[in-house]
């Protein structure tokens, strides 16, 4: 049983029925209402024309995304650098404004509550990306959070408190610069670089803009806009976009494309069953081990120095006949043991992709591994399919595969 | 989109029966739940089932959906084209499309749907 002193930050989420983002109406004009899936508390789009459509759109033109459920909360004020830097594993004395940082925040038990991004605008005032399925959780946790230095935490997405609110629409892909550009003159953004952001307008909306994203696309960007001008700034990249191979994307694409990157979810790749620490998943560098003190910084210490599992991304066939893989599916070892197991999966074209989490020094980039099939019904069963398969059991592979690069960029 | 010469199961399965022997499929519905169809797995050939019995397995990318069957029957006959082609689930799914046919010995269509109920049943999901 977990203790109130065993620093586990534990939290229900509210039960509220799901809620349309400040696109809805937009997203309507595109696809019927029975295609939005609840999602964190919204109604998202899943797809418009296809997963596949929209992924290779990404890859090859540019797609538009709904990330208006994300989570944005604003840090400010004198002490809110110091703040930060205790709440988060990276440095935010490196964070300069105009720059912004991936990051984490863990309980004191070292359990991570979120992966986010924070965004320096000036010196004190930092924009704080949270996960939407995470978002009351911080939340929840930063008023749990006891400190004399804390600065005042904003909910940027809120239009009750100033003017100054933010949400998030992601334009990624290559052709997503040539889009910006029929909207505005500004020539920063075709300077900005990986992870630098610049306060301008588009089309006279007061806009923030970010090289950053969540799709793997080595040029894309996200554009934080006041809720009230989201959906004008959507139809206008969209209809601007559109004769450039723009497509606007959902959830399904969203997923594929970081999974083929190599980026991890929340729940997934992070946290969830396996309580997987920013070290297993392939993120040493944003946890800053040299820093006087973070939350959870002692756990992270032990977790460095004793970790014996990790992330690893594996290229599958993924042609038409072949069986999709799915998440808990085994990962094998040559000569059949497995040594792990899937964490999420996509299809891209005639690939699949898994992340898988495996026993960290059992292969190497190139090596080949097999894939087991969990059963998928009760025939399947019936015909000595398992249902689950543990470390170091011995296991005939369905298809085999190739260990990949943990990460790539398109 | 609902034909009306068939009968439906409240898992989305078509049934067209004709002379004992029955065809079945998935329905529209079905298909734009499951997304891009990329795998099919069929019954064997031979197999007995009772109404909803497991008839094999549509996948996509996203989910995987079993497939019921709507009577009682014997398994005679495959759609050989779903395994180099399953998207044809997506392109035609009352026609091309089409997954399995049994043998059966009793066209009592009791606990299935006509379009009509399958048409109202779809608008309350």
């Amino acid at each position: 049983m977990e203790t109130k002193s065993s620093g586990k930050f534990l939290f229900e989420p509210p039960d509220t029925a799901p809620v349309g983002s400040v696109l809805y109406t937009e997203h309507l004009k595109l696809i019927d209402q029975s295609r939005l899936a609840p999602f964190a508390g919204f109604l998202m789009p899943l797809w418009y024309s296809s997963i596949s459509e929209e992924h290779s759109a990404v890859r090859n033109a540019a797609g538009l995304f709904d990330c208006t459920h994300m989570g944005v909360l604003e840090v400010a004020g004198p002490q809110a650098a110091e703040f930060l830097n205790t709440i988060t594993t990276n440095d935010i004395n490196k964070l300069n404004p105009g720059s912004a940082q991936y990051s984490y925040i863990l309980d004191p038990a070292g359990n991570v509550l979120d992966d986010i991004i924070v965004y320096a605008r000036q010196e004190d005032k930092f924009m704080v990306v949270v996960n939407a399925a995470n978002e009351p959780k911080i939340k929840a946790y930063l008023d749990a959070l006891q400190s004399e230095n804390k600065p005042p935490i904003r909910d940027m997405r809120d239009t009750n408190t100033t003017s100054d609110c933010k949400v998030d629409i992601a334009l990624q892909g290559p052709a997503s610069i040539d889009i910006l550009s029929t909207l505005t003159k500004d020539s920063e953004i075709e300077n900005l670089k990986p992870f630098k952001l610049i306060e301008t307008t588009i089309d006279n909306i007061d806009c923030i803009i970010s090289r950053t994203g969540y799709t793997g696309a080595k040029l894309g960007f996200e554009l934080f806009v006041h809720p009230q001008q989201a959906p004008l700034l959507w139809s206008k990249l969209l209809q601007n976009g559109k004769p450039l191979g723009l497509l606007p994307c959902g959830l399904g694409a969203r997923d594929s494309l970081r999974i083929e990157a190599g980026l991890p979810l929340y729940g997934h790749e992070l946290a969830g069953e396996f309580n997987i620490s920013p070290f297993e998943a392939g993120y040493s560098w944003a946890v800053k081990l040299e820093k006087p003190f973070f939350i959870g910084k002692a756990v992270m210490q032990q977790t460095a120095a004793t970790y014996d599992m990790k992330v690893t991304r594996i290229e599958l066939p993924g042609q038409k006949g072949i069986r999709p893989i799915r998440q808990n599916d085994g990962i094998l070892n040559n000569s059949g043991q497995c040594i792990g197991w899937v964490l999420s999966s996509a299809k891209a074209g005639e690939k699949q992709f898994a992340l898988a989490y495996i026993m960290k020094d059992t292969v190497k980039e190139n090596d080949p591994v097999g894939l087991y099939y969990l059963a998928r019904n009760q025939s399947q069963i019936d015909k000595g399919k398992k249902q689950s398969v543990q470390k170091q059991q011995t296991l005939q592979p369905d298809i085999t595969g190739t260990i990949i690069s943990r990460f790539e960029k398109f | 989109m609902v034909p009306e010469a068939l009968f439906y199961t409240k898992e989305h399965e078509w049934v067209k029966i004709e002379n004992n022997t029955i065809t079945i499929g998935i329905t529209d519905y079905a298909q734009q739940m499951l997304g891009e169809i990329t795998f099919v797995e069929p019954p064997e050939i031979g197999k007995e089932v009772q109404p909803h019995g497991e008839l094999g397995i549509v996948e996509s990318s996203k989910s995987a959906s079993d497939i019921y069957s709507p009577m009682a029957g014997k398994v005679t006959e495959l759609n050989s084209k779903l395994e180099a082609t399953p998207e044809l689930i997506n392109q035609d799914c009352y026609e091309a499309g089409w997954i399995c046919k049994l043998s059966i010995t009793d066209e009592s269509t009791e606990g299935l749907m006509n379009a009509t109920q399958y048409q109202d049943y779809l608008k309350e999901l």
